[in-house]
């Protein structure tokens, strides 16, 4: 009934392999990679697996990069002044977190733990400093995409902070688009 | 009374039968331990010069084979073409200038090296008179008879150590083009095979230091050959225009000593001195033969322009630690130690610091943030 383990991981892994250029095409992010440079992306990411609530960073940590949810829930959270967590965000699978830390050393703000079992793929500074020396193509694409999503993340925020602008100076009427 | 006396008999016999093969199967263990481990070291004895050679030329060549990899040529293919110019610029070189004559060389050296290291007793043995005349308590120290049975067995080892030696070449000139190929092309996976086995919690922490130890480390060697390439050019020019003998062997000798740093250079000038004053005399080209070694070679190459260049100040090592590798480095491999012996002590070196520049930044930040964590 039950095949036998070894093979099953064998031809498991296999077929990871075979989704993952799949997936990544799915992320936003990465949506504009031709299918090579995808191939060439999936070299680059490291498939981190975590059990359901394991510490995947704490706030405070040496951040060297950033990752994309394949599988599971990631929950974001920080700490308050009394040393109680709140929840930032709950990320499920094509989202992405940690992105900050790709550019510079920086200590990681929030903390995240995965609260069920997920894979997660992982981008991290020092591999793309290395591929930008041997593959420079396709990792500036790779970059130009990560820049695209950041753009549009803070040209929302600053349309928010205009929007909570607005409502701070005319409480009455709220503005709306 | 016969069923108690029964059982402990019984008991005796599995008591018995227990420590036999407790005892035995110790023993057993210990000694395929100690077989396994020697089979090991046999296995593994000729391996350590060429995967060390291969991993210098594997890193020499990483540059290169990254250069043409940018253009889009696959990596495999980019090693292959490097590897097909390397051996078309040999091949070119020989068929220019010929084959160098080895064989004559060898046949020389071994007719000379007993003249030269007698004229060295002699002179050694005028300097010791001098001093015993000053200091009359070292008397009875004789330094000639060491050094002749050293010379003795120099040129002993050197008359059966060469055609063993050329059959180790010949090894090593297929072996390392296969190492280093294979070291070349899939490093990086192996690598990333390695780090991946790191728990989730240290991953990145592991990442981080490997870029930053890989980053010195490739430089840190390919500085330290560059280097020894350079100086062994240098000094061979040097001495090529003097009518002094062996010029080829002379700087290779100094290029290689010269990877062992404060004690390296002057062993390399020691032979290249003593051939100077045995065959041509103290005279200008002797003096001139000083220049080149001492004031060319090593003050104003090494020390103003190849060192602030090719070596970051990262890989410096204490004087008393170059020593202390010398010491260990022959003790464990000989030769071949005391020269690779510094250049391992400052990987380690390297290593260490990396890790623990990573370390002191990680506390920083996470102070620095859990103060303004609260503050917020």
């Amino acid at each position: 009934m039950n095949p036998n383990p070894f093979w099953q991981n064998i031809f498991r892994n296999q077929a990871n392999k075979q989704t993952l250029a799949y997936f990544l095409s799915q992320v936003p992010m990465f949506s504009k990679l031709s299918r090579r440079e995808l191939k060439f992306l999936e070299k680059i990411v490291h498939i981190r697996n975590f059990e359901a609530d394991e510490m995947i960073f704490s706030a405070g940590d040496i951040g060297s990069g950033m990752y994309i949810i394949r599988s599971g829930q990631v929950q974001i959270f920080s700490i308050d002044t009394n040393g109680k967590e709140v929840e930032q965000a709950i990320l499920e699978p094509g989202d992405f977190f940690g992105e900050v830390a790709l550019t510079g050393t920086r200590p990681r703000t929030a903390g995240a733990r995965a609260t069920t079992a997920s894979s997660l793929m992982g981008l991290f500074r020092s591999d793309i400093l290395e591929a930008t020396l041997r593959h420079p193509a396709p990792t500036a694409k790779i970059l130009f995409g990560l820049n695209r999503v950041l753009a549009d993340r803070l040209h929302q925020c600053s349309q928010q902070l205009e929007l909570l602008q607005a409502g701070a100076t005319t409480p009455e009427e709220p503005h709306n688009e | 009374m016969s069923d108690s006396t029964g059982f402990r008999r019984a008991q005796v016999a599995v008591m018995y039968l227990v420590l036999t093969t407790a005892i035995a199967s110790g023993i057993a263990i210990y000694s395929s331990a100690t077989t396994f481990t020697s089979l090991l070291q046999t296995a593994t004895a000729g391996l350590f010069l060429p995967i060390l050679l291969a991993l210098i030329v594997a890193f020499m060549l990483e540059p290169l084979v990254s250069l043409i990899e940018n253009r889009g040529v696959h990596r495999t293919f980019a090693i292959f073409i490097i590897y097909l110019l390397f051996s078309a610029a040999v091949i070119l070189l020989l068929l220019l200038i010929g084959p160098p004559n080895w064989r004559g060389m060898m046949q020389a050296l071994k007719a000379d090296v007993p003249r030269y290291i007698s004229f060295a007793i002699v002179y050694l043995t005028g300097l010791l008179e001098l001093a015993q005349q000053h200091f009359p308590f070292i008397a009875h120290y004789n330094l000639g008879d060491h050094l002749r049975n050293f010379s003795q067995e120099l040129i002993g080892a050197i008359l059966v150590q060469t055609p063993r030696s050329a059959m180790r070449i010949g090894s090593l000139l297929i072996l390392v083009p296969l190492f280093s190929f294979f070291f070349l092309r899939d490093s990086r996976r192996i690598m990333r095979g390695l780090i991946s086995l790191t728990p989730n919690r240290y991953f990145e922490m592991v990442l981080d230091i490997y870029a930053h130890v890989s980053w010195q480390l490739s430089h840190f060697i390919r500085g330290r050959v560059i280097e020894a390439i350079i100086i062994g050019l240098v000094v061979w020019v040097g001495l090529a225009l003097t009518d002094i003998r062996y010029a080829p062997i002379l700087a290779v000798v100094a290029g290689i000593t010269n990877l062992v740093p404060y004690v390296g250079p002057i062993f390399g000038m020691l032979p290249g001195i003593t051939i100077a004053l045995v065959d041509l005399g103290v005279g200008p080209q002797f003096w001139w033969i000083l220049c080149v070694y001492i004031l060319i070679a090593q003050i104003i190459v090494d020390n103003m322009i190849l060192i602030p260049i090719l070596i970051s100040k990262v890989s410096n090592l204490h004087p008393l630690w170059v020593i202390l590798a010398i010491i260990m480095g022959g003790k464990l491999y000989g030769i071949l130690g005391m020269i690779i012996g510094v250049p391992i002590a400052s990987i380690i070196n390297i290593i260490i610091l990396e890790i623990r520049q990573y370390r002191r930044t990680f506390n920083l930040y996470n102070r620095y943030f859990s103060s303004r964590g609260k503050m917020l």
